[in-house]
């Protein structure tokens, strides 16, 4: 009995004991959450935040040739509207000449339905988008209120989905049933392997004879699958394709971006090898499980330690350790050239970080390796799959502040304030109160940028380089606009609002 | 009105709006009282769709928010409630904090108010207001904070002064123009000797909304918005209302000052000064750009998307100032009968005579159809009379209309997100040349 056998995914605070609040020292927040201490923990005063449904529609709303409904309140599917700016601005980047965006309706649950259910509504929205957009896939992600009323969008979806041609995905993000918003990666995957892993009858290949059999057989053998996230820019996708191009390999990248007919051939490949672990675990080992396909889940490639580790991770699977030796020793000697004023320039410097587990903690970890010291980092969650960069922090560090936290501007900005950071690596909608703090900012994911790879690595420490030159912008912000908090908050203890919740 | 669903949908919920109203005030702190994503889920509509109106002094990812989790909405919200209010009056620096509840809190049925009268018996200045997603759009909840504000937090004055009036009916946010709008309008009543309160600009004041009880009159330059919140101050601080189409350029305008100017009993006179003043000014600018319109055949049909403010201004605008043909009006609010009859009568009676044919219509991707339907497509005759030259203003969802019908396009309706809306507004007289300013930018574009 596999999870996804389940209607909906469990919580990761139930799967991991992921956890989201914590302030101190990183040995301190190993040893508790080992011990499971910090399961419990709760703020006493906190900040709106992100919720499941939001980064789930972050991955929903790139599946090309699909309408994504979002069964809820007028206002749940809002972020669409950003999220399909930066959608489009992919698509331009990618080539298209009449990019789109994304494409969503909302079933607009109002005061009648909630008394009344919507299940009805759902159902000729359904319709109406099979209808009038004929997608490959109908989405249909549920917030809070169906949550609460009871509507069952499974059932919905099984007993419309032989009235339309689209295949129904029936997605659970109801924001109140976690704490984690990690929890949406396992939402949207387990709604993709319920739904688009099998391939249909007729699209099974008849293989003829013996040679095109080898063939095949030998094609697979050299396929991966290659991971990719939301928050991923082409750049990056461009950087790890070339580097597993570099090893033989052939690449397929899922699930961002991927055609939902496209998702069945992530079943048949030799290995999936993730970019974020906190993101593919439950899809990666689902596909090992089910279809039996290995996957790799250590290392987000950010820098060159990570990217070297994550290379060879690969090679020594296919045993071509030599190859990915020479690709090494060939990007890193280049590397170094173009690094070496740069490293200069950024020794000593301080910097901060603040976003997603995984890309938070191995960011920190290339800043290190470029000679900067990091004064604090800010994980939106922390679990398992954040103590392999976290313990490599921890060699060089053992007493480097970690505040875990899903943004919670008003414990950054005390940190901040007591450490005065050169520099602010942060996720979307956190770094602006870094830079009214007065500090500058590189946004840690996003735009043109590459990030992950060595071309990731290079990027990073030419931006924070970049960045550095010239810090008026948030320095005159510093000076003329007020944070909204009393004074006396900056010489209060960061965490004093995080009330333990012991080992209940 | 139909309850179905909507595509992509030109607004907030109701919490959004309110979120966004509140946070608009000078020195209000919102409070929410939701589910842990609300305040993400709005801050990432707002940075899409507001003209880029970032998070400002408390609002985007700073709110403060309870956060309800599963164990509240099953045991009741309010001690989590209490416990955040607590904290955020120790910890955030507001001079009113407005509680705004949620969808999860609305159904589950807190008692804010008793929550709140708690603290307001140890002098925290605060009030709240019912704004769960689901009991409407944007500008339900900017009525709702209005309405609180009017209730709880505006002081009773018998005494009215006759040349102080409040200004209302633009919703920040929703409006992505809203700062500029307001600025443009009260500028323009200050000089017929007016005192404006207009709530939500840099010039305004809490001290201001405060004593907002002694106008002489409520203006609402809107049909829609903010009605419900302008009876509800008729009937608890006795101050009367008149509303009034969005005015854009200068015959909508002339028409705004001479009704205000009547319902006030200002000097004829002073009115009349006013208006030829402003319409000189308003000629100089357009007198250097006509060679261009004339030269150029800058003449167009359009197609106006929009909600009910900008719909029926940016229509009578394009007729009546421009001398374009608005050919479809595309109005996608979700209006009731009594609505539609008032749009209807107001675009049958513009000065110009020429009429647009009104749809109803929320959703982009159907707007292509009302267009065929109204101008028949070619059936491969030789000599076709297209709908050209055409422009379209709307939002930014309509470029994908204006490519594929081979029109311009500008984006002035919500959502606003490939233009940075600061200073910038469409009403008055200023706004109108704004508004020529920017789509004749668009035709030059190329150049």
């Amino acid at each position: 009995m596999s999870y996804v056998d389940e209607k909906v995914a469990p919580r990761r605070e139930e799967r991991l004991g992921t956890i989201i609040d914590f302030g101190g020292c990183a040995c301190d927040l190993k040893k508790n959450f080992n011990g499971g201490c910090l399961k419990n923990n709760d703020r006493g005063f906190c900040q709106g935040t992100i919720c499941q449904l939001l980064p789930g529609l972050s991955m929903l709303n790139t599946i090309p040739d699909s309408v994504v409904i979002v069964h809820g309140s007028l206002g749940c599917g809002g972020a669409g509207h950003s999220q399909s700016a930066s959608i489009r601005g992919r698509q331009i980047l990618g080539g298209s000449d009449n990019p789109r965006g994304t494409l969503w309706l909302s079933t607009n649950l109002n005061e009648s339905d909630v008394v009344n259910g919507g299940e009805a509504k759902l159902e000729e929205a359904i319709i109406e988008a099979d209808r009038r957009y004929r997608p490959a896939s109908i989405i249909v992600v549920s917030s809070c209120v169906p949550g609460i009323i009871g509507d069952d969008i499974d059932g919905v979806a099984a007993k419309i989905q032989p009235q339309v041609n689209g295949v129904i995905l029936s997605v659970h993000c109801e924001g109140f049933k976690t704490k984690v918003m990690a929890t949406a990666y396992d939402a949207v995957y387990h709604a993709i392997s319920r739904n688009l892993l099998e391939a249909k009858k007729e699209e099974i290949i008849i293989i003829h004879d013996e040679l095109e059999e080898a063939t095949e057989k030998i094609r697979r053998s050299k396929q991966v699958n290659l991971m990719n996230v939301s928050s991923g820019t082409p750049g990056d996708e461009q950087e790890l394709t070339r580097l597993l191009n570099a090893l033989g390999l052939e690449v397929k990248i899922f699930p961002c971006f991927t055609h939902p007919d496209d998702m069945k051939y992530a079943t048949q490949a030799a290995l999936s090898i993730s970019t974020c672990p906190t993101h593919d675990d439950y899809f990666l080992k689902y596909l090992n499980e089910k279809f039996g396909v290995p996957y790799l889940l250590r290392y987000m490639p950010i820098g060159i330690e990570n990217t070297n580790s994550w290379l060879r991770d690969v090679s020594k699977f296919f045993h071509l350790e030599e190859v990915a030796e020479r690709i090494i020793e060939r990007e890193t000697v280049e590397l170094e050239i173009s690094l070496k004023t740069i490293r200069e320039n950024l020794k000593g410097k301080k910097a901060m970080l603040s976003a997603g587990e995984v890309r938070t903690l191995a960011t920190a970890g290339w800043l290190q390796e470029l000679g900067l010291e990091i004064i604090a980092v800010r994980p939106y969650h922390y679990d398992e799959f954040g103590e392999p960069a976290l313990d490599k922090l921890i060699e060089k560090d053992s007493n480097l502040q970690v505040n875990v936290g899903t943004v919670q501007p008003f414990e950054t900005v005390n940190i901040i304030e007591r450490n005065r950071p050169d520099i602010y690596l942060g996720h979307n909608s956190d770094n602006i109160w870094a830079a009214k703090s007065g500090i500058p900012i590189l946004p840690i994911y996003g735009g043109p940028n590459t990030y992950v790879g060595y071309v990731g690595a290079f990027d990073f420490a030419r931006s924070i380089n970049r960045v550095l030159k010239n810090p008026a912008f948030n320095q005159n912000l510093r000076k003329n606009v007020r944070q909204p908090y009393f004074k006396d908050w900056y010489t209060d203890q960061p965490y004093k609002y995080i009330v333990q919740g012991g080992d209940i | 009105m139909k309850n179905r669903f909507i595509e992509r949908p030109r607004s907030f919920c109701a919490l959004g709006g309110a979120m966004l109203t509140a946070g608009a005030i000078p020195g209000v702190v919102p409070i929410l009282h939701t589910a842990m994503g609300c305040g993400g889920s709005i801050y990432w509509n707002q940075i899409g769709s507001t003209g880029f109106l970032g998070a400002g002094y408390c609002g985007g990812l700073a709110v403060p928010s309870s956060n309800v989790k599963e164990k509240d909405i099953i045991f009741g919200g309010t001690e989590r409630l209490t416990e955040q209010i607590e904290n955020t009056v120790k910890l955030v620096e507001g001079d009113l904090y407005i509680v705004l509840t949620g969808c999860m809190t609305d159904i589950i049925g807190d008692d804010i108010h008793s929550v709140i009268r708690e603290f307001q018996s140890k002098d925290v200045k605060i009030i709240g207001a019912e704004t769960g997603g689901f009991k409407g759009d944007g500008y339900k909840g900017y009525d709702l904070v209005l309405q609180t504000i009017i209730s709880n937090f505006i002081e009773k004055k018998a005494e009215k002064i006759n040349n102080k009036v409040n200004l209302w009916g633009i919703v920040p946010g929703q409006d992505a123009f809203w700062r500029g709008n307001l600025n443009n309008l009260r500028s323009l009543l200050n000089k017929l000797g007016l005192e404006v309160n207009s709530f939500f600009t840099e010039s305004d004041t809490l001290e201001g909304v405060k004593n907002a009880g002694d106008a002489a009159l409520n203006i609402l330059v809107s049909e829609f918005y903010g009605i419900d919140a302008a009876e509800i101050f008729e009937d608890i601080h006795g101050v009367p209302y008149t509303t009034f189409p969005l005015p854009i350029g200068a015959s909508a305008t002339e028409e705004f000052l001479k009704k205000i100017s009547e319902v006030l009993n200002i000097d004829k006179a002073l009115t009349d000064k006013v208006i030829e003043n402003e319409n000189t000014f308003y000629y100089k600018y357009i007198d250097r750009i006509a060679d261009t319109y004339n030269d150029q055949d800058f003449q167009r049909y359009a197609v106006v998307v929009g909600d009910g403010n900008y719909s029926l201004a940016l229509t009578r605008f394009l007729a009546d100032d421009l001398g374009w043909m608005p050919e479809l009006t595309v109005i996608t609010d979700v209006f009731d009968e009594e609505k539609q009859l008032k749009i209807s009568d107001y675009l049958n009676n513009l000065n110009s005579g020429y009429k647009t044919k009104v749809v109803y219509e929320t959703d982009a991707s159907e707007i292509q159809y009302h267009l065929s339907r109204h101008w028949p497509r070619s059936n491969g005759q030789r000599f076709y009379d297209a709908f050209s030259p055409a422009f379209v203003v709307g939002s930014h969802l309509e470029r994908q209309l204006a490519k594929d019908i081979g029109a311009e396009h500008l984006t002035v309706s919500y959502p606003v997100g490939n233009r940075v809306v600061l200073t910038r507004g469409y009403t008055g007289y200023l706004g109108g040349l704004n508004m020529i300013e920017d789509i004749f930018s668009v035709l030059v574009a190329q150049r």
